[in-house]
């Protein structure tokens, strides 16, 4: 290049340079590089020299920028490259000076961010955080189904693990465990402590180390090893002040005394609650045994959850060879993630869902006041455009006050979602899984950005098009307030005004569609008497209550026998009976082989039966309906009369069409089962919650199949809780290492098996409220706004002889066209949105008269409340003040 | 502390009334080539400097201060720069002596 091209290149270049330099010195500039660059020598260095005087320019450039120095007198403050600071400082300032304003804006903004941080937060707490465990990602549920059976979920025969362990290629290691609670007994008293029993590599397949001690090794879990125990951290805490002493001391457990051989950290408690473990010690041998254990799998690196799937099928192949020839009986593996959050996924996107229209109801609502503000403005722009601001300098203001305004919005949704979110769960108690927690992370923090940012745009857009598309003549000339901001600034406020409402009647249909499912649940018939009943469990141990050669369990007969009268004795206690499994807790499913059942079509599942050993007052204390036959009798059960009671949907599902089941009979699912007789049908009992549909059940009668766990069933003539002590002196004085467990009444059963229903109705029915208020607001502003623009108008028309009347007519027109077009927009969406909800509306239908008429009402009135009070205002104006006032 | 190339303009400036071209070549000499100043940074600093009355404009001819947009501007160091400057100097001078002080120069190998 000649020095000439340089000379103009670099000419060119200098336009980076600050103003202020480029200004007075430029040729000089250009005289100075030019003697740099006839000292370079060749092409390297003169490359140098160009690079060096770009740097330099840019440099120069930068740091002009940086110390914002004074303007140069004659160069408009406007034209600074860099202005994010004077608008930030600016923005302060009026914000500041707009304080009423300013604070509805970011209270608005706080509402709507606070209700999708809360979500969030839970969201983020049960599917995002992983499990507290090394690389939680490789670990799998593993378990068997028996999709012949209608069984999703069987749980895990111990002989089929023990060959899965053995032959399996894809598990770095696998282990199975089986929660359940123990007696814990020692000086102070008894008690019911969760726990569970774990095969030796437990620990190693989620990845615990012991904080003291250690964990089982092989030979402590198999059958008659020693009895010892692992303990989590907080019953160390609890039982030996956090010691390190614990080791090797004892815990009486179920009778038995158990050396502690290690404490593990509380991070490790898994499953659920579980406080202690114990070896599980299976024996791989005996090959018939019960399913229902659990298990879990940590993957080899590299290896997906399927291809764990089809090596567990493989391993699984020689018992199927040897033993279940028809395949009933298969294992699966899925992410352990997934069967943790299954109850809670459906109700999380729809919470989700719901907040995030909360939110752009919120985001609306902003937009229309700050767009409201904008209009106001306009004069202030048209000025700032006369003398020279740029449209983009002007929406770049509007831009950092969004930004402001969004950022203290989501700081102060924050604060106020956490706030909210402890609210919560504090109120929602044990309906929260024992592995989540709900901390502020990372996640949460980036979450609470992003909404920031989606908010600022969200609301932003509206102003910000207006001010850019403002026209500089008409802002100049509209000087006057006598006019509205624009068709254009009226229409987009109509539009957003219109849409708070669609989405706020939206929310309120859905909103009350579920509430009106939580109504329909809650009077569903449970099929018992639910009022004065209080249960409790009592599990007799092994040691003391299962001699081996007891083989007609006098023992446990014994007990409970004395039990029942000496409870049926106490003041208080009306009726007293024994059941293994009280509605709304456990499930015991077995298969029967029933006499002149319809046969099964071939691939269709068998239903599994709910079976219930039950002591003969348990019907009369449940207030159970007989609907034939008897309930049992003293005679029941014993010297071979063998007997069963029916539930209305078993003789549905097995003998159809038969309305007197008595004398048919019924045996164990194997050709040497005796059988046993239908003595009577009882109406349905609603186990599996109010919501559930009830499966075949039956009753036995507790000497038939004597249990060693049992919950007891006490209808009492008082507070039912009130009972609970004198039941609890009663079992300990029968034996003080007995601990009652799951003691609860009937109605709280009832209602903790509806907690989670009710939690999330009424959040969408809070959201609804929430946006609903909104929308009241938001409406009530632009109206307001329209009208003090319209006074002038309204003055002319006061003056031309328009009544009261007219007027508060012609505004509310304006404002009522204007809702109720938004409103009929969400009511019909809403239909179509309560379909999505029909899992969860239990049978409402989306049309529902009552909700949908209700809902239409309190929107008619929100309507009303939000332009009557503007309307009134325009009535009262003075025609003569109004065509003064500009 | 003075920034470096604020101190090397000062410094070329103490001996006589130079242009700005002037001063980077006087820098370029001082420095032994190691200083080269970039124009916009030496604007930019005769700028800051001027304001803050360390240096001053003059005309070439009549050594007096100019008015705006003349064509050719000398640079004249006033009583403030050269206080300035004396004060920096004086800085340097005793952080040197205090470095040399504490840090014995690796030069004679011991005998």
């Amino acid at each position: 290049m000649n020095r000439e091209g340089g000379r103009r290149l670099y000419r060119l270049l200098l336009s980076l340079a600050p103003r202020r330099i480029r200004h007075r010195h430029a040729d000089e500039m250009e005289a100075m590089f030019l003697d740099a660059l006839a000292d370079a020598h060749g092409t390297r260095q003169t490359a140098a020299v160009w690079v060096a005087a770009l740097l330099d320019l840019l440099r120069a450039r930068l740091h002009d920028t940086v110390r914002r120095r004074p303007s140069i007198p004659g160069i408009p403050a406007e034209r600074r490259a860099f202005m994010i600071g004077t608008d930030f400082r600016y923005t302060v300032r009026w914000l500041g000076r707009q304080k009423l304003s300013t604070s509805l804006v970011v209270g608005m903004l706080a509402v709507g961010m606070a209700a999708n941080i809360v979500v969030f937060s839970l969201v983020n707490g049960l599917f995002l955080r992983p499990f507290p465990f090394r690389d939680p990602g490789r670990l799998v549920d593993v378990n068997e189904r028996a999709p012949r059976w209608n069984l999703e979920v069987v749980g895990i025969n111990y002989p089929d693990f023990h060959q899965w362990r053995q032959a399996n290629h894809a598990f770095e290691g696998l282990a199975i465990y089986d929660a359940g609670s123990f007696n814990l007994a020692d000086h102070r008293g008894a008690d019911r402590i969760e726990g569970a029993s774990v095969t030796y590599d437990f620990p190693a397949v989620l990845g615990i180390t012991p904080i003291l001690g250690r964990t089982f090794t092989p030979d402590e879990d198999r059958p008659k090893g020693p009895p010892v125990v692992v303990i989590g951290e907080a019953l160390w805490k609890e039982r030996f002040g956090g010691k390190a002493d614990a080791i090797g001391r004892t815990l009486k457990l179920n009778g038995v005394v158990h050396t502690v051989i290690g404490v593990v950290p509380w991070t490790a408690e898994f499953p659920g609650k579980v406080r202690l473990w114990v070896p599980f010690a299976g024996d791989p041998n005996q090959t018939w045994q019960s399913y229902g254990y659990a298990g879990i799998g940590r993957l080899k690196p590299g290896i997906s959850v399927s291809d764990a799937e089809k090596d567990l099928l493989r391993t699984q192949q020689p018992i199927w060879d040897a033993r279940d020839k028809d395949h009933i009986v298969s294992p699966y593996a899925r992410p352990l993630h997934e069967e943790f959050v299954r109850d809670y996924r459906s109700t999380a996107s729809t919470l989700l869902t719901a907040v995030a229209l909360l939110l752009f109801v919120a985001c609306a609502n902003v937009a229309s006041v700050m767009l409201a503000r904008a209009l106001a403005r306009r004069r202030e722009m048209g000025i700032r455009l006369a003398v020279g601001a740029s449209r983009l300098r002007l929406a770049r203001q509007l831009f950092v006050e969004n930004i402001v305004l969004a950022t203290l919005g989501g700081i102060a949704g924050l604060v106020l979602g956490r706030w909210a979110l402890r609210l919560l769960l504090a109120s929602a108690g044990d309906q929260v899984p024992a592995w989540a927690s709900f901390g502020l992370d990372g996640r949460i923090v980036a979450f609470s950005i992003a909404l920031s940012a989606a908010t600022a745009f969200l609301f932003g857009w509206a102003p910000a098009l207006h001010a850019i598309r403002g026209n500089l003549r008409g802002a100049m000339s509209g000087r006057s307030a006598g006019t509205t901001g624009g068709p254009g600034g009226r229409r987009t406020l109509s539009i957003l005004v219109a849409a708070e409402f669609a989405l706020a009647a939206l929310l309120l249909v859905c909103g009350g569609l579920l509430l009106r499912a939580y109504d329909r649940v809650q009077h569903v018939d449970p099929g018992f008497r639910m009022d004065h009943v209080l249960t409790f469990a009592l599990a007799l141990p092994e040691a003391s209550y299962g001699d081996e050669d007891d083989k007609d369990n006098k023992k446990i007969m014994a007990f409970w026998d004395r039990l029942i009268q000496r409870l049926s004795a106490t003041p208080g206690a009306t009726s007293v009976g024994l059941v293994s499994c009280p509605p709304l807790t456990c499930h015991w499913g077995t298969f029967f082989d029933i006499e002149g059942r319809v046969p099964l079509a071939p691939g269709q599942a068998n239903p599994v039966t709910l079976f219930r050993p039950a002591s003969r007052g348990y019907f009369q204390t449940m207030g159970i309906r007989l609907k034939t036959g008897r309930f049992f009798e003293e005679a029941d059960g014993r010297n071979e009369n063998r007997v069963i009671i029916v539930n209305e949907t078993f003789v549905k599902t097995f003998w159809p069409g038969v309305v007197d089941p008595v004398g048919r009979r019924i045996r164990g699912n194997g050709p040497k089962s005796p059988w046993m007789t239908v003595v009577g049908m009882v109406g349905d009992v609603k186990h599996y919650g109010l919501e559930r549909p009830m499966r075949p059940g039956v009753y036995v009668p507790l000497v038939q199949t004597p249990n060693r766990t049992m919950s007891v069933v006490i209808r009492t003539a008082g507070d039912p809780a009130a009972f609970t002590s004198t039941a609890r002196a009663l079992v300990r004085e029968m034996d003080p290492d007995l601990a009652m467990y799951r003691v609860q009444t009937m109605e709280e059963a009832l209602r903790k098996s509806l907690s989670q229903r009710a939690l999330y109705s009424w959040l969408l029915a809070v959201f609804a409220g929430m946006a609903l208020v909104l929308a009241l607001g938001g409406t009530y502003g632009v109206t307001s706004y329209l009208v003090s623009q319209r006074t002038r108008e309204l003055g002319i028309r006061v003056a031309l002889g328009a009544r009261r009347r007219d007027i508060i007519t012609t505004v509310m027109r304006g404002g009522l066209v204007v809702v109720a077009a938004g409103a009929a927009l969400g009511v019909t969406a809403s239909l179509g949105a309560a379909r999505l909800l029909a899992e969860q509306l239990f049978g409402v239908p989306s049309y529902d008269a009552r909700v949908l008429s209700i809902a239409i009402a309190i929107l008619v009135a929100t309507a009303l409340v939000a332009n009557w009070l503007p309307a009134l205002r325009a009535a009262r104006i003075d025609p003569m003040r109004s065509l003064r006032a500009e | 502390m003075l920034k470096t190339p604020w101190y090397y303009i000062l410094v070329a400036l103490a001996a006589n009334d130079r242009h700005g071209q002037g001063i980077a070549r006087d820098v370029l000499t001082l420095s032994g080539r190691g200083v080269r100043l970039w124009p916009a940074m030496l604007y930019g600093a005769l700028e800051d400097l001027s304001d803050r009355g360390w240096i001053e404009e003059i005309d070439e001819r009549t050594g007096r201060p100019v008015n705006e947009s003349e064509r050719r501007k000398y640079y004249r160091i006033t009583r403030a720069g050269r206080k300035v400057v004396a004060a920096e100097t004086q800085r340097l001078a005793d952080l040197v002596r205090l470095a040399r002080s504490r840090i014995k120069p690796r030069t004679g190998e011991s005998s």
